[in-house]
């Protein structure tokens, strides 16, 4: 009994009310993504979605009490078998999976259906975490690096295989816990200058300026640094590889099915085609821009309506905030996740064992890359990709993940002083 | 820097990394709302408000007694969003969904039906029309139970697009006058000529664009409201127009002829009272409404000898004939020039008078007539077709009116056989139109009215426009002359080609023509059967003109083609209309009924009869059981009863029936009924047997 009191004294309630906030405010939005004037119904009606998410909340309430309730050395002890069978599941699931719009990503029985990629990411952290655990570990030594490399990229290859590229790039995330854990710094300055160049190749017309640029940054990095034959070498070579790179990314672009390049193309000139391709940026833009400072108050939108921006209920809920609750109601939102994950990493630096602490760090990671990328693609800052708002957007399986994923790390956490492990 | 500092270092970056991306989301969400507030507003409105047309509702066509010829009715064309419906309603519902849409449409296996939904679900078409086949209101309310269709539009998809469309409640009838338009606004009939008051001007209002893209109207000061099209109201009669196309039907199927038309015009007024026109149908089977040939283009023929009327006109307006002289027609055959004009009659009529020859049809007699007073002077004849209006287009209220075509003896196709020709109706070419006004002409006293068939422009009780008749002529010949060409016409029926119409309870005037028909510059061995006239003769009320182009069979003559349509056709008209009727309404018994026999009781429900005979002791007997009406008749001392099939679509024989039971047989029909007396009815102004049209009056005498 001491022991029970002792935990439920350490539980984070700061990290459960802000869970518990933007599940509320996620379920008005979802009402209010639906709601007909003409044909009002109870924001309960089991008809529309927001009655069948309410369902869905209590089953996610269940879990938590479960998770709660749970050994809280049942994680760790499980935590290559979860991997295991979520692996497995997502190596059938196009065999005996569903397929809509062609794509297979849910399986389950009658209208019990679960994408085993959205739980997949936290039995990817669960596993992580126990790798990482291993004293011997150190992500410096290039061995341990592609361990880690390989327990993310098992999942990330089947559900690329399903295909869904916006989960899979989910799992890159990982490699925000990886830097915090000690990957050396060089790959990720390499991966950063990647992607910059990646942008500036594309967004700029002309390579031959980027061509130039490029020498002009290595010239300087040159100059300034020790004047050693190597680094100079090196220097020149990554130089040359990248300006490569910029000439041969049109030609890979090109090379992509046609509706991922112009989810890129119109990332850099929305007015492309504001009614084809841009349609659901510029309808989230529209929604988001006439919100104003207040918004248009609840239930009043009108750009957000049904499913006027396609997907709205699912990926685009942020832009029914942005109309009806403007830039404050926005503020407030994304003010609440901002503390949420910081109150996370305080959380997972306050761990005493590293399992616990890694399993932090991929929660921070996961919401951290799904707030951020679902947000920048509802205001045009990325392109589109259906990965949805934790704990905001519509549907069972995306709510039920994120759920489980937190509430893990909360049970770890809440019983962090009994957990003597290793630290490093 | 060791390991710790390291960490902290990298803890650092990544709150410095949340909070950066956080900062730019919110500066890009501000700048969105307001930097961008505006452009994005004016955008959306520009893409979710638009100004649209609000479709004004078409006016009605009536009849002149009030019948609806056509008006707007809402039907609906079913087309399905695929993508709408949760997979678990779509599974659930497709397979029952396709069946009762391939037994609704019967077009498409229910397979089909399944395969191209699903094919359309894959391919993310978001526009699936079901059928192009458009249903009517009640269909839809049905259709929108069926399973996926009963998840609405924004649970399964389905879309009832709304058109309006025309509908005519007396389907066929008159179907080519009424007439249609099609999308490109062309059409035919009234629907066309009269399209600028019946379309109305469309609106326009300011709609939002919502889910699924469809528009729903939103309040603004800017909305023009639509103005609804106007009424237009016909001088078409619906049970003159459906006995005239009943009767005109049932002769070109026995005779199996090509076309035929039939015009009735009310004498006075000029007011059409049925346009009927069937065409033999491609499949060269059954008939349909296919062209107007009473008044357009394709209409226009040579008219043969009721174009003799116009011949007789000239000659007695000059003066230079009397009806009873002499004239010799010789062996049937005369040659003007190289070509010979010859008489229907093998070895021809002799010596007869002109009155006879003009009731025989000579064409001998008329034409040397002709010839022999106007030969030197075509001119002067063509001034009498002027005088009689023949030779311009009418004017008439429907468009596309065939113009006539008249050779002038100032050109070079003129010939000297072309005046003896003329005058018997050919190397001319009329509508049956102008023909009928010439007669119409000659019933109406030389006053000649033009023919119209829409009397009046109304919406809601305020009336637009009314068309009055319109006199063309005050008098198109000498009191005398007109009184000549009656007696002529006349005696056509009572001496001449048409006395097979002749009958005794009133008279018809008119005359027969029968035209050889030109094809490729040769007359063939078919013919274009006429009949004008007018009845009755002694007080004429209408004028009518029948034409039968191509009879087959042996006696291809007008009197015998077209003229027993035309007496059908008044015989209707005559015991219908009480107005010219009343006087001899007891010559127009059809059910005489001897009412001093026993019993008194004479028809009625049997059951009730035969309660009543029952209880006062009378022998009876039902032998033909199963109807419910009966009459009765007498057999030695019992009562026999008879069914009587009051049941049926055609009007039935309420004779011998009380007032009551009458009144409940005929109403239930559609009927109105006007009676007069007391007791059991004795006659009834429409016959047992004939074809009942809604809204109808029809009289009974009780007694």
């Amino acid at each position: 009994m001491r022991q029970d009191d002792l935990y439920i004294n350490k539980i984070d309630w700061i990290s459960i009310l802000i869970y518990v906030a933007l599940v509320t405010i996620g379920w008005f939005n979802i009402y209010a993504a639906v709601f007909d004037e003409q044909n009002a119904k109870s924001i309960f009606d089991l008809s529309i979605n927001s009655g069948q998410q309410l369902v869905r909340i209590g089953a996610a309430l269940i879990m938590i009490l479960l998770i709660m309730v749970a050994d809280y050395r049942l994680f760790d002890n499980l935590s290559l078998i979860l991997y295991g069978i979520f692996i497995l599941l997502l190596a059938v699931t196009p065999f005996i999976g569903k397929e809509v719009n062609g794509q297979i990503l849910t399986v389950g029985f009658g209208s019990i259906r679960i994408q085993p990629a959205e739980f997949a990411k936290f039995a990817t952290a669960l596993a992580l975490a126990k790798f990482m655990e291993r004293p011997s570990f150190d992500l410096s030594q290039v061995k341990y690096q592609l361990q880690a490399l390989a327990i993310i990229m098992v999942p990330v290859i089947l559900i690329m295989l399903q295909p869904d590229t916006g989960t899979a790039m989910v799992y890159f995330a990982f490699f925000i816990m990886l830097y915090r854990e000690g990957m050396p710094q060089r790959y990720y300055v390499l991966a950063l200058t990647l992607i910059a160049v990646s942008l500036l190749a594309l967004g700029i017309e002309n390579n031959l300026y980027l061509a130039f640029a490029i020498l002009a940054v290595i010239t300087i990095l040159i100059l300034l640094g020790k004047k050693s034959f190597t680094r100079i070498i090196s220097f020149i070579v990554i130089g040359i590889l990248m300006i490569g790179y910029t000439y041969s990314l049109d030609y890979a672009v090109s090379k992509l099915p046609q509706h991922q390049q112009n989810r890129i193309m119109v990332l850099f000139n929305p007015d492309l085609d504001p009614l084809g391709v841009g349609w659901n940026v510029t309808q989230s833009k529209i929604a988001i821009g006439s919100g104003g400072f207040l918004g248009k108050g609840y239930l009043e939108g009108t750009q957000t309506k049904f499913d006027f921006v396609p997907e709205q209920h699912t990926d685009f809920i942020f832009c029914t905030l942005g109309e009806e609750f403007g830039w404050v109601g926005s503020f407030v939102v994304i003010l609440l996740f901002c503390t949420l994950l910081i109150r996370l990493v305080i959380m997972a630096e306050r761990q005493k064992t590293r399992f616990s602490r890694v399993y932090g760090y991929c929660v921070v990671s996961i919401l951290l890359f799904h707030f951020a990328i679902n947000i920048a693609m509802t205001i045009g800052l990325f392109p589109v990709v259906g990965i949805p708002l934790p704990f905001f957007s519509y549907g069972g399986s995306s709510l039920w993940a994120f759920t489980i994923l937190l509430f893990i790390f909360i049970k770890l956490d809440s019983h962090r002083v009994q957990m003597l492990g290793r630290m490093k | 820097m060791n390991i710790k500092q390291s960490i902290v270092l990298r803890v650092r970056v990544a709150f410095i990394v949340v909070t950066l991306f956080a900062g730019l989301i919110f500066y890009r969400v501000a700048h969105l709302q307001f930097v961008e507030g505006e452009k994005w507003q004016a955008k959306s409105e520009s893409l979710n408000f638009q100004y649209r047309q609000v479709s004004a509702t078409r006016g009605n066509i009536y009849a002149a007694d009030g019948s609806l010829l056509s008006t707007s009715l809402p039907f609906y064309r079913v087309v399905i969003d695929p993508l709408v419906a949760k997979q678990e309603v779509f599974d659930k519902g497709i397979d029952s969904l396709s069946y009762l849409l391939s037994s609704f449409y019967r077009d498409k296996s229910a397979d089909a039906y399944k395969r191209s939904i699903k094919d359309a679900r894959v391919s993310g078409k978001r526009y699936l029309i079901l059928n192009r086949k458009q249903i009517g209101y009640q269909e839809m309310q049905a259709m929108s139970n069926w399973p996926i269709f009963r998840n609405g539009r924004l649970g399964g998809g389905v879309i009832f697009e709304k058109v309006e469309k025309r509908y005519r409640p007396f389907n066929n009838l008159a179907s080519r006058t009424v007439g249609f338009l099609n999308e490109d606004k062309y059409g035919v009939g009234v629907e066309y000529s009269f399209n600028e008051y019946l379309e109305g001007k469309n609106g326009k209002a300011l709609f939002q664009r919502i889910a699924g893209g469809s528009w729903k109207p939103v309040f603004d000061a800017e909305d023009v409201k639509p103005d609804d099209g106007f009424d237009v109201y016909t001088t078409l009669d619906v049970n003159i127009q459906d006995v005239a196309e009943s009767a005109l039907l049932r002769q070109l199927m026995s005779k199996d002829a090509e076309y035929g038309s039939v015009i009735v015009m009310e004498v006075a007024t000029g007011k059409i009272k049925a346009i009927a026109n069937l065409q033999k149908n491609k499949s060269g089977y059954g008939y349909s409404e296919n062209y107007n040939f009473a008044v357009g283009d394709q209409g226009l023929t040579e008219p043969g000898s009721t174009f003799k009327l116009l011949s007789m006109l000239a000659l007695l307006e000059e003066g230079k004939i009397n009806l009873n002289e002499k004239i010799e027609t010789g062996d049937g055959t005369f040659r003007f020039f190289d070509r010979t004009m010859r008489d229907a009659k093998q070895g021809g009529y002799g010596e007869i008078t002109i009155k006879e020859a003009f009731e025989k049809s000579s064409n001998v007699a008329v034409s040397r007539l002709v010839n022999e007073h106007f030969g030197h002077q075509p001119k002067k004849f063509m001034s009498y077709i002027e005088k009689a209006g023949l030779n311009q287009p009418i004017g008439f209220q429907l468009k596309g009116e065939g113009a006539p075509y008249f050779k002038n003896p100032d050109e070079r196709n003129w010939y000297g056989t072309t005046l003896p020709w003329m005058s018997i109706g050919y190397e001319t070419k009329l509508t049956p139109l102008h023909t009928l006004m010439l007669y119409n002409a000659v019933a109406n006293g030389g006053k000649m009215v033009k023919p119209m068939i829409v009397e009046g422009i109304a919406k809601a009780n305020k009336i637009e426009k009314r068309f009055d008749t319109e006199v063309l002529r005050k008098s198109i010949a000498s009191a005398k002359t007109i009184r000549q060409l009656q007696e002529l016409l006349e005696g056509v029926v009572e001496n001449g080609t048409a006395k097979n119409v002749h009958n005794k309870d009133y008279k018809i005037a008119g005359k027969t023509g029968t035209a050889q028909k030109l094809i490729d510059g040769r007359y063939t061995q078919r013919y274009y059967t006429s009949f004008a006239g007018y009845f009755p003769a002694d007080n004429p009320k209408y004028s009518a003109i029948v034409v039968i182009d191509s009879p087959k069979g042996f006696n291809a003559y007008g009197g015998d083609i077209s003229a027993p349509v035309f007496k059908e056709i008044a015989d209707k008209i005559y015991s219908q209309d009480l107005e010219i009727n009343v006087k001899s309404q007891p010559k127009f018994q059809f059910a005489n009924l001897k009412t001093d026999e026993f019993p008194y009781i004479q028809a009625g429900k049997v059951d009730e009869l035969q309660m009543l005979c029952n209880k006062f002791g009378i022998s009876n007997h039902y032998n033909d059981g199963g109807e419910a009406w009966v009459k009765s008749t007498v057999v030695n001392k019992a009562i026999q009863w008879k069914a009587n099939k009051v049941e049926a679509p055609t009007m039935p024989d309420v004779s011998g029936l009380s007032l009551r039971d009458a009144l409940y047989v005929l109403e239930n029909k559609g009927l109105r009924v006007v009676y007069q007396g007391k007791g059991r009815v004795k006659n009834q102004s429409i016959n047992p047997g004939a074809t009942i049209s809604q809204n109808s009056v029809i009289s009974l005498v009780l007694g």
